[in-house]
């Protein structure tokens, strides 16, 4: 627990001083905003708010995809990855620490990235702000624990950056289903059935759960 | 044993190819129906090879054997030969029941992402450096991977909406005389999937003792 808590500090403190994986992971999801305005013909049209679900968790899990290559990849530095393969707690923790930190990282890209969302393609989230925000938080804990795991052995194999996606996207498609339905249901009808949550809550879980236990085999040396 | 399957294969192939010819055309679809007795127990030969990928990988994470990290590897090759035959047998059914080649249908769909995440395990596997860390890296993106498995399995159930696939078989589900040949499928496909497999464990042991001769020769 104490080694979950460490981690998570350490990794949110070096985020905080450097702030050069959020700034990257803001500008680069703003820009996949601006590229789907190009990429539409409508503009701000109906037919783009109706696409607004599945654009805006593209648009969370590219940015995300960005930010998770570095989160093991500034491990490496100075061998610090070893660091944390030596430390006396069982690694477990340290995969929740490190994926605790992602989901941190990403809620604020998520939410920044919502904001333009909303103003740029006028998609009306206050009535729905509290339950988005539940759907979001449970769509990255899915996300994050996937990507978390991947990264870490994405980190120490030849292409990294290549496989990463590689291996995320597929093991991805039942939370972002989930993730999609929900906010599609919240942005059309301001109402959340319990079906993408169950989906998302089961899929979080089974991930989260697989991911405690394995990453002792990733982080051995 | 890889003569008692080769062997056993063949009976069943050939009992299985005399029922598919044997078997009723259907009044509806013709014989294009007919693609059912390679299509869904192509499916059955990628599951059997998934699963054995996840089991063997579960046990090499367990007991650190080499010889469960080859029958991982070998289960994952054929399991994505099995898929892949799947998936390209789907659409020439498809095509001439639905009229279209392919159609983004939950079933469907979760299959070609079980293929992706198979296709994304060999080429973990082809990018690490390491026999040993290959083998735990591989075991672990193989667990993860099985969670698809009865994510697929319940597609239709789970993702609900229009789905062209029918629901799973039931017993007297199929047309009269349509059950024979179904069943010879599978029990064909599930021995297809056991000879393949343990050619390819035999394969990976001869590479292995090859490496290892040509190492000790060179240091000789």
């Amino acid at each position: 627990m104490n080694a979950f808590l460490a981690v998570l500090w350490k990794d949110l403190l070096c985020e905080w001083r450097s702030r050069d994986r959020l700034v990257a992971m803001l500008v680069f999801s703003a820009l996949v905003v601006v590229v789907f305005h190009f990429a539409l013909p409508g503009g701000a049209g109906a037919q783009t708010r109706a696409n607004a679900p599945g654009l805006l968790w593209v648009a969370t899990v590219f940015a995300a995809l960005l930010g998770l290559g570095r989160a093991f990849a500034i491990e490496l530095e100075n061998d610090a990855l070893a660091g944390l393969a030596l430390a006396p707690a069982e690694r477990g923790w340290i995969f929740l620490g490190k994926w605790a930190a992602n989901v941190v990282i990403l809620a604020v890209v998520q939410a920044v990235t919502a904001l333009v969302f909303a103003v740029v393609f006028e998609v009306d989230l206050l009535p729905v702000l509290w339950r988005f925000a539940g759907v979001a938080a449970l769509g990255s804990a899915g996300l994050c624990a996937i990507g978390t795991l991947s990264a870490a052995v994405a980190v120490r194999t030849r292409f990294r950056e290549l496989l990463l996606p590689l291996l995320v996207l597929p093991l991805l498609w039942p939370v972002l289903s989930g993730a999609v339905r929900g906010t599609a249901e919240l942005l059309e009808s301001g109402s959340l059935s319990f079906e993408p949550v169950q989906l998302l809550l089961v899929t979080d879980a089974t991930y989260l759960i697989l991911s405690f236990l394995t990453f002792e085999y990733v982080l051995d040396e | 044993m890889i003569r008692t399957s080769g062997a056993a294969l063949l009976v069943i192939a050939a009992l299985w190819a005399w029922a598919v010819v044997a078997a009723p055309v259907d009044s509806m679809q013709g014989s294009v129906q007919k693609i059912l007795y390679v299509h869904v127990p192509c499916a059955i030969g990628a599951y059997l090879g998934f699963l054995t990928t996840a089991l063997c990988g579960a046990l090499y994470l367990r007991s650190s054997d080499a010889r469960y990290d080859r029958a991982a590897l070998a289960a994952a090759e054929v399991g994505v030969v099995f898929c892949s035959l799947n998936i390209a047998s789907g659409p020439i059914w498809a095509r001439g029941t639905w009229g279209h080649w392919w159609a983004w249908d939950p079933r469907l769909t979760a299959t070609l992402l079980l293929w992706f995440i198979y296709l994304a395990y060999l080429l973990l596997r082809a990018f690490t450096d390491g026999s040993e860390r290959t083998a735990r890296f591989a075991a672990v993106y193989g667990l993860l991977g099985a969670v698809a498995i009865p994510l697929n399995y319940f597609a239709i159930q789970l993702f609900g909406g229009a789905a062209m696939h029918p629901e799973n078989l039931r017993r007297g589900s199929l047309g009269e005389g349509m059950g024979l040949p179904f069943a010879l499928g599978m029990f064909a496909a599930a021995a297809a999937f056991l000879h393949l497999w343990l050619l390819r464990i035999d394969l990976e042991v001869r590479r292995v003792e090859l490496a290892r001769s040509l190492a000790s020769g060179g240091e000789q």
